[in-house]
């Protein structure tokens, strides 16, 4: 609950370090994530009032985000290319984990009850070190797609790539975070350090 | 499309596009046909579902102290 403008500043400055880092992972230029989460935050602290009495401060927070940054992706991305000998590693790395006769090599991990694992805070955290470790084109793809929920054709003009190009690798990036949350959150089986990491 | 029955390999790769296309209704039957049966197929339609409700909810709320 929001009882003063201190009290929000105070929250808004503490939320700074992990927005930054989100908003690199899809500008890929510090000084444009910087201006973009210092835009979002100063446009909270303005008009606090626009605040009250909705669901969260993070969310409220977020989402005003990520319009900065949709705003600033074609800035961003200008220049970017993408780098297609990441694309070869990518494929085999996928094409490993199937046998010649399409069936997987190992079985799936049972992941458990997601409520359970979506209440806890360390999971995020690990979540978030995970898409830190995607290389570069595939972090923005997947930012763009599950955090700013661009869908493909806009995800397409702005990076002028094609759809099959997006799709390839959208899924390169889930089983790329699949195998990193089951490494370093399912599959530890004491108390999680982040030294695995 | 590859054969009479979808392989694994075939399904991991239209759960990833049927998030972020519309899947035409051969590969959606395709698709759903092999995972009534398909433990492993079943199990990353999960992992997926869950990464995707992660990413759009983000973590839980600081309680108020």
């Amino acid at each position: 609950m929001i009882t003063d403008a201190n009290s929000l500043h105070r929250q808004l400055e503490a939320m700074r370090p992990q927005l930054v880092r989100f908003a690199q992972l899809q500008l890929r230029n510090d000084a444009l994530a910087e201006d973009a989460v210092q835009d979002a935050l100063i446009a909270v602290l303005e008009k606090p009032e626009r605040f009250a009495g909705q669901s969260s401060l993070r969310t409220y927070v977020t989402g005003i985000l990520k319009f900065k940054i949709i705003d600033n992706l074609r800035v961003a991305t200008r220049e970017r290319q993408i780098d297609s000998a990441e694309d070869q590693s990518e494929d085999e790395a996928i094409d490993a984990l199937f046998l010649a006769d399409g069936h997987t090599v190992e079985q799936p991990r049972a992941w458990g009850n997601p409520d359970g694992t979506l209440e806890q805070k360390d999971f995020f955290r690990v979540l978030e070190v995970c898409l830190e470790k995607l290389p570069a084109q595939t972090a923005r793809i997947f930012m763009m797609r599950e955090w700013l929920e661009l869908d493909t054709d806009e995800i397409c003009k702005e990076l002028a790539i094609t759809s099959a190009n997006a799709w390839v690798m959208l899924y390169r990036a889930r089983i790329r975070l699949r195998e990193c949350l089951d490494l370093n959150w399912f599959g530890a089986p004491a108390p999680r350090s982040m030294g695995t990491l | 499309m590859s054969g009479l029955k979808p392989t694994c390999k075939e399904v991991h790769r239209l759960v990833s596009e049927g998030m972020d296309r519309q899947l035409s209704l051969v590969e959606r039957t395709r698709m759903r046909l092999h995972l009534a049966v398909c433990e492993a197929c079943t199990r990353f339609n999960g992992q997926m579902d869950l990464l995707r409700r992660a990413m759009r909810q983000g973590p839980p709320d600081d309680k108020a102290p």
